[in-house]
């Protein structure tokens, strides 16, 4: 047992750490700050994530051959260390970058790859993840959206996704559809890859209680599907969406909750309630330092995760037990933090005060139900870890088979 | 970084479990709760595995190991409740007379220890309910000024486990005014002297004795100190960690099998025409059950392996595991108990042995209160030089 990284992993680490301090946004380290306006934004992280794959450091555990740098599952927990703790700009294709190329690379025509990889990498080409229906939201395999085809080689799609996330400043859409429901809930699905500027697609902005507007609704009305862009077979779709489900699991957002963590802590070190600073109140040091014991457990923890997928090749339904500490990790934290700025706590923004996590606190209750919600992993745990009985709905769904 | 357990560590947990199911596992647990002394015939075994020799040196007839193979070891102990101070010999007395000993001491306890014939444990408590350092208050006094010095102890520990089944308990006095770890001298002391005194409590961990140790009276050379005079504190702050790190491991091992066996309980068990764990308010508390084990054992895998390598953070991580695992696993035992309905409380159930075990370590060595109080120093001491 050796928690300790090798030289040859530290060398990453400290490539990339160079990198980012030449590459990094201008002034991002010393006040990281995103723009304000929505296309300023855009097109802020379009710029980022360009810089990221000029010099191979986006999709970093991609192939070699598509762009990437082959990262093994330690240097990617390395990659997510290194960009926690500069809080580096998110990158915008992160969807297409850690669920959807991965599942082309996987499952796609030769033709596809070379198509949509590389301006996957670029952000030239942002994706959406079209998955989600109203009526099915874990269970993928109840959707609707109906695609037909219409007899010159084309595909019509008609019906409605829900919680697109980035489906407002999308250019391709991964679309599940019903292509046959004759038989089983999970048979007869489709995967298309779906051009989203086209006049069958409508997306509506779904306004959330962060104030964000980051996710969709998208109607689809006698929209386009070519037929050479179906991934995997027709009518087979739900071995894709499992593909790409595993991607979907695979990772931890733990980093950047330790760095809130660390930031938290400063905060408390300096602000001072009737002249003592918050750290030195006993109730505040306790909550801190349970937080602290538990960031430790989570990293280890994912350490443990990382290094059994390292032998085995497939990740298992550790994913889940990291996205289930996290997400609570996150809510907890957050939390708490609202709570230490005092009366200050009513306001949306704290004003003067540096540190101020209420949006973050609001947007953590969406971390929750993103990727399957809590329940949704204990499911997956109980039932696949433990084997204990699955329950009738779950039968269905793609998230707990 | 590879952060699993080796195949070396995990053959040993699975002869370790074998040879536990095959002495009758918590039933073990069960005669010692009853008043039967087990640890005799059973450390004759452990010795006859080489269990006892894991942490001693090469030198001395041990197998060098540190604390990842001990806690590899104890976890699978723990699935069971093993009694014996296999905790308190071989995580905190070896490795003190290791680190602090003389070649005298190490020649006269290691090789005992490694061949099982030689048990120790650990007295630091005189008082029940105050904390530690401040608990440390008997006195050892130096006599004359001789140039080979002698020591005059006097006084009752209290909390010594095992006490009445070991045959050396390294006792922490003070030597010097002092409210903290300062000032203190370790001494080790032979129970069968006759100026000592084992007096069996009536612990709440019936498989976990632990007794009175009271010295009436004994005068012993500078041989019996262990480390030096005045500064055996911080030696006894690292002994303590490895006993916390350790002892939680017990408890993992413990929680790995309060969740197999409600995993287990709610596939057979039915009610309302199906399986209980398909309902998901047991689906889930079990769930919940697993992911809070594996954090706690993450921890005293982290904590172990910073251990062993004297990392910067070893300290920070023992106490994180301790404070963790106190809370956390306290839940899953009870939450175990639960799951188990009616049957989940009785006697006959395994469910509280591990809760008893639980509840008596929370506050053992340090609350998981005050382990959040270190944790917290450590950090704010650090974190500027992130």
């Amino acid at each position: 047992m050796d928690f300790s990284y090798t030289d040859e992993q530290e060398t990453f680490r400290h490539e990339l750490r160079a990198w980012l301090e030449e590459n990094a946004p201008e002034g991002w380290l010393e006040d990281p700050e995103l723009p304000d306006d929505d296309a300023e934004r855009v097109e802020f992280l379009r710029d980022w994530q360009r810089t990221l794959a000029d010099d191979g450091w986006a999709g970093v555990h991609w192939p070699e051959e598509y762009g990437g740098r082959g990262a093994s599952l330690v240097e990617q927990t390395i990659y997510r260390e290194e960009m926690a703790r500069i809080n580096a700009p998110p990158q915008i294709n992160l969807i297409g970058i850690n669920l959807i190329a991965p599942t082309l690379i996987e499952v796609g025509t030769e033709a596809q790859k070379q198509r949509f990889l590389p301006k996957i990498l670029s952000a030239e080409e942002i994706w959406c993840q079209g998955y989600s229906e109203p009526e099915a939201g874990s269970d993928v395999a109840s959707l609707t959206t109906n695609a037909e085809a219409n007899g010159d080689g084309e595909w019509l799609v008609n019906g409605q996704k829900i919680w697109t996330s980035y489906a407002h400043v999308a250019d391709w859409c991964f679309l599940v559809t019903r292509t046959d429901d004759s038989g089983k809930k999970h048979e007869g699905l489709t995967v298309f890859l779906v051009e989203m500027d086209q006049d069958g697609i409508s997306t509506e902005p779904i306004h959330q209680p962060h104030d964000d507007r980051t996710f969709n609704q998208v109607y689809f009305d006698d929209a386009v599907a070519s037929a050479d862009l179906v991934v995997g077979e027709i009518d087979r779709g739900w071995d894709v969406v499992m593909t790409l489900s595993a991607f979907e699991h695979g990772s931890t957002s733990i980093y950047s909750i330790e760095q809130r963590y660390l930031a938290l802590l400063e905060y408390c070190r300096t602000e001072t309630r009737n002249g003592t600073p918050l750290v030195e109140r006993d109730r505040i040091r306790q909550q801190l330092a349970d937080f602290d014991a538990r960031i430790q457990a989570a990293k280890a923890t994912h350490y443990r995760n990382v290094s059994k997928q390292a032998e085995s090749g497939t990740p298992g339904p550790e994913g889940s037990m990291d996205l289930l500490i996290s997400d609570e990790l996150r809510h907890d934290l957050l939390n708490f933090a609202v709570n230490v700025q005092g009366p200050a706590a009513a306001l949306w923004e704290n004003g003067h005060n540096a540190f101020d996590e209420t949006s973050g606190y609001i947007r953590s209750y969406g971390a929750w139900i993103a990727a399957g919600t809590g329940d949704i992993q204990r499911n997956i745990i109980g039932e696949r870890v433990l084997g204990l009985p699955k329950d009738n709905k779950s039968k269905t769904s793609h998230r707990s088979e | 970084m590879d952060a699993r357990l080796t195949e070396e560590h995990e053959r040993v947990q699975e002869t370790a479990r074998e040879f536990i199911e095959s002495e009758g596992g918590t039933d073990l647990a069960r005669r010692q709760a009853d008043g039967e002394n087990v640890v005799d015939d059973l450390w004759d075994e452990l010795a006859g595995l080489d269990y006892t020799a894991i942490t001693v040196p090469l030198e001395y007839g041990g197998f060098g190991e540190g604390m990842v193979y001990l806690a590899a070891l104890l976890e699978a102990a723990g699935r069971y409740a093993l009694p014996g101070p296999l905790p308190e010999t071989a995580a905190v007395a070896v490795p003190l007379i290791r680190d602090l000993g003389t070649d005298d001491q190490r020649s006269t306890y290691l090789p005992s220890v490694a061949d099982g014939d030689l048990r120790l444990s650990l007295a630091v408590y005189d008082d029940e309910t105050e904390p530690l350092p401040g608990s440390i208050q008997m006195g050892a006094e130096r006599l004359g000024e001789a140039e080979t010095a002698e020591f005059r102890l006097e006084g009752t520990k209290t909390l010594v486990p095992y006490a009445g089944e070991t045959d050396v308990v390294i006792v922490a006095t003070r030597t010097r005014e002092s409210q903290g770890y300062d000032g203190v001298s370790l001494f080790a002391v032979e129970t069968d002297h006759d100026a000592v005194e084992t007096t069996r409590m009536d612990s709440l961990d019936w498989a976990r004795p632990m007794y009175e140790f009271s010295i009436d009276g004994l005068t012993v050379d500078e041989e019996a100190l262990i480390g030096p005079l005045h500064g055996g504190g911080s030696a006894l702050v690292t002994a303590m960690d490895r006993f916390s790190v350790a002892g939680t491991a017990m408890l993992v091992g413990a929680a790995d099998r309060a969740v197999e066996l409600s995993a287990e309980y709610g596939t057979e068990r039915e009610q309302y025409g199906q399986p209980i764990g398909r309902f998901q308010a047991v689906k889930h508390r079990t769930a919940d059950m697993w992911v809070d084990m594996q954090g706690a054992r993450s921890l005293v895998y982290y904590a172990a392996w910073a251990l062993d390598g004297d990392e910067p953070d070893a300290a920070r991580a023992a106490a994180a595991t301790k404070s963790f695992a106190a809370d956390r696993l306290h839940r899953v035992f009870g939450d175990d108990i639960w799951n188990h309905g009616g049957m989940g409380f009785t006697w006959d159930h395994d469910a509280h042995i591990y809760l008893k075990q639980a509840k008596s370590w929370r506050n053992f060595l340090g609350s998981p209160e005050a382990n959040r109080d270190r944790l917290i120093d450590a950090r704010l001491a650090t974190e500027r030089n992130r």
